[in-house]
């Protein structure tokens, strides 16, 4: 187990710190989120009283479309640099540079989700301080990080990459995002875990099943 | 004569056309038989009236559909496992006529719906899977034509066929549940199909066995265009290797 | 009476272009992939069969 865990933390901190230095992938998406937001307000005509209903699905309506916005840029950045192949070479398991890549997109979507809920809470009249919500926010990024790590490896490398990922990714985590506005409606709504119902434990079940089937494909898909 | 010739000099097109006539045959008898049991001999339902007789056609499409999708899973796994042509060959045929399937299945399901709910489209869990079918049998297509080879593209696609079909049962009860919570106004009465009559019962039989010959009739045609697809791939490559 | 005109108010008579839409699209769809199927794969044969003639003749040439 440790021979996994430290080629992936080395991995996580290579991209975190390239990350941190040039900042621009963590504003753009923000910034988008922003946008996302802005658009389904008026989209769906987000009157004061609807907004309790509303909410939850346009938080993760933004999230989701950010996820596939910030994986798709970060796998192009890597691969114009060069970086992925760089790790093929090395002795590094497939399975390590999986989880390490799922990882740095996990981190990285969570801090773009930390900057982007108190905004939200405020522009929907929602309340974020919730515990509940907080675990279905990150099941949930769990969910996009894995499966879309390995979407986005496939997408990188096909003829309409900015098409492909989204093509591939939506179809596949619907149930992720029907659960988790399911989970935070309620959770925002005061429930305790088991208030929330099966919803949470529906995610949970996802992430673990596509976190044992997603590595091991991923070596099909990187093979040379 | 001399072109088949130098056409099986270069590669195999074997006993897959007498398998497709042989196929061909058997369908275009038994849908025959299909058309007359579904329009002479099934009764016709009190409530719905002459309508229902398109759930002859449409429940054996729908199944068939998810079906074929089962089919591409077991060729995408010992495909990545085996690596044999042939495996990539079925999985890739039944995806392309799979989605042919899928869409007239959304198609006959919608034109269905029209009289009996009277509504076009609700988000109950068979629709709504369905159509999540539909988008990742799209999704496999397009990433075998849009990878930067034909190898790849059949890594890609056996990746996704076999993602994909792992997610659908799941799509299908988180909808489920979430039906449960939100209600759809439409219960028509076969929204639980099930309340079959005998006779129709077997007439549906029927026509889903028809359907299975006719799914493997036009799989056969699409192996076939594929093997013949790889023959001129075969003589591009050798008079390109020679300068032409 | 009142049996009656619920049993007649309940008769679905008109849906009827409804089933008729439903078969026609199917053998539309189904014959419609076949012919494409059929098709290409004549062309391709044609294809085929002139490069194999190019073929033959840089044999003969050599």
């Amino acid at each position: 187990m440790t021979g996994l865990l430290g080629p992936m933390m080395v991995i996580v901190w290579k991209d975190v710190l390239l990350e941190l230095r040039s900042r621009d992938l963590v504003v753009s998406v923000v910034v988008f989120g922003l946008l996302v937001v802005v658009v389904f307000n008026f989209a769906l005509n987000n009157t004061p009283g609807r907004s309790e209903e509303l909410a939850p699905g346009i938080l993760w309506s933004a999230f989701a479309f950010a996820a596939v916005l910030a994986m798709n840029r970060a796998f192009v950045r890597d691969q114009e640099q060069g970086g992925l192949e760089g790790l093929l070479i090395s002795p590094v398991s497939r399975d390590a540079i999986f989880l390490g890549k799922a990882l740095t997109s996990l981190i990285f979507m969570l801090l773009v989700e930390a900057a982007l809920l108190p905004i939200y809470a405020v522009m929907l009249d929602f309340s974020a301080l919730s515990w509940m919500l907080i675990l279905t926010i990150f099941l949930g990024t769990l969910g996009f990080a894995v499966v879309g790590t390995l979407f986005s490896a496939i997408a990188v490398q096909t003829r309409s990459r900015e098409i492909m990922l989204p093509v591939l990714f939506f179809p596949v985590l619907l149930p992720v995002i029907i659960a988790a506005v399911e989970a935070s409606t309620r959770a925002i709504g005061g429930e305790t875990f088991v208030g929330l119902g099966r919803w949470l434990p529906l995610i949970g079940v996802f992430d673990a099943l596509f976190l044992v089937i997603c590595p091991w494909v991923f070596g099909f898909v990187v093979e040379e | 004569m001399a072109n088949t010739q130098s056409i099986e000099r270069l590669g195999s097109i074997d006993r897959l056309p007498s398998l497709k006539t042989a196929l061909a045959a058997i369908t275009g008898v038994m849908m025959l038989v299909d058309l007359y049991l579904i329009f002479m001999v099934a009764p016709t339902d009190s409530v719905l009236g002459h309508v229902q007789r398109v759930f002859y056609f449409h429940v054996p499409i729908a199944i068939m559909s998810f079906l074929a999708f089962f089919i591409v899973f077991i060729g995408s796994l010992m495909y990545l496992i085996k690596r044999t042509p042939k495996w990539d060959a079925i999985a890739h045929a039944s995806a392309e006529v799979g989605v042919v399937f899928v869409t007239l299945a959304l198609i006959t399901g919608i034109i269905w719906a029209r009289p009996i709910w009277n509504t076009w489209w609700t988000w109950e869990p068979r629709l709504t899977t369905t159509m999540i079918l539909w988008l990742i049998y799209v999704a496999y297509l397009m990433v075998r034509s849009y990878a930067p080879s034909q190898s790849k593209g059949a890594i890609y696609a056996a990746v996704v066929g076999i993602i994909g079909f792992i997610d659908v049962p799941i799509v299908y009860y988180s909808v489920v549940w979430w039906r449960s919570i939100h209600p759809s106004p439409v219960v028509g009465p076969f929204a639980q199909a099930d309340a079959l009559d005998g006779t129709m019962a077997w007439i549906l039989l029927y026509s889903f066995i028809t359907f299975v010959f006719f799914f493997a009739y036009m799989v056969a045609e699409r192996m076939e265009l594929r093997k013949t697809e790889e023959a001129l791939g075969r003589i591009r490559f050798i008079l390109r290797r020679r300068g032409r | 009476m009142l049996d009656f005109i619920l049993l007649s108010t309940h008769l679905p008579s008109s849906n009827l272009p409804y089933l008729f839409a439903a078969f026609a699209v199917s053998w539309v769809v189904l014959f419609g992939y076949l012919f494409y199927v059929n098709r290409r794969q004549h062309e391709m044969k044609k294809e085929i069969a002139r490069l194999q003639s190019v073929l033959d003749q840089s044999d003969e040439e050599e």
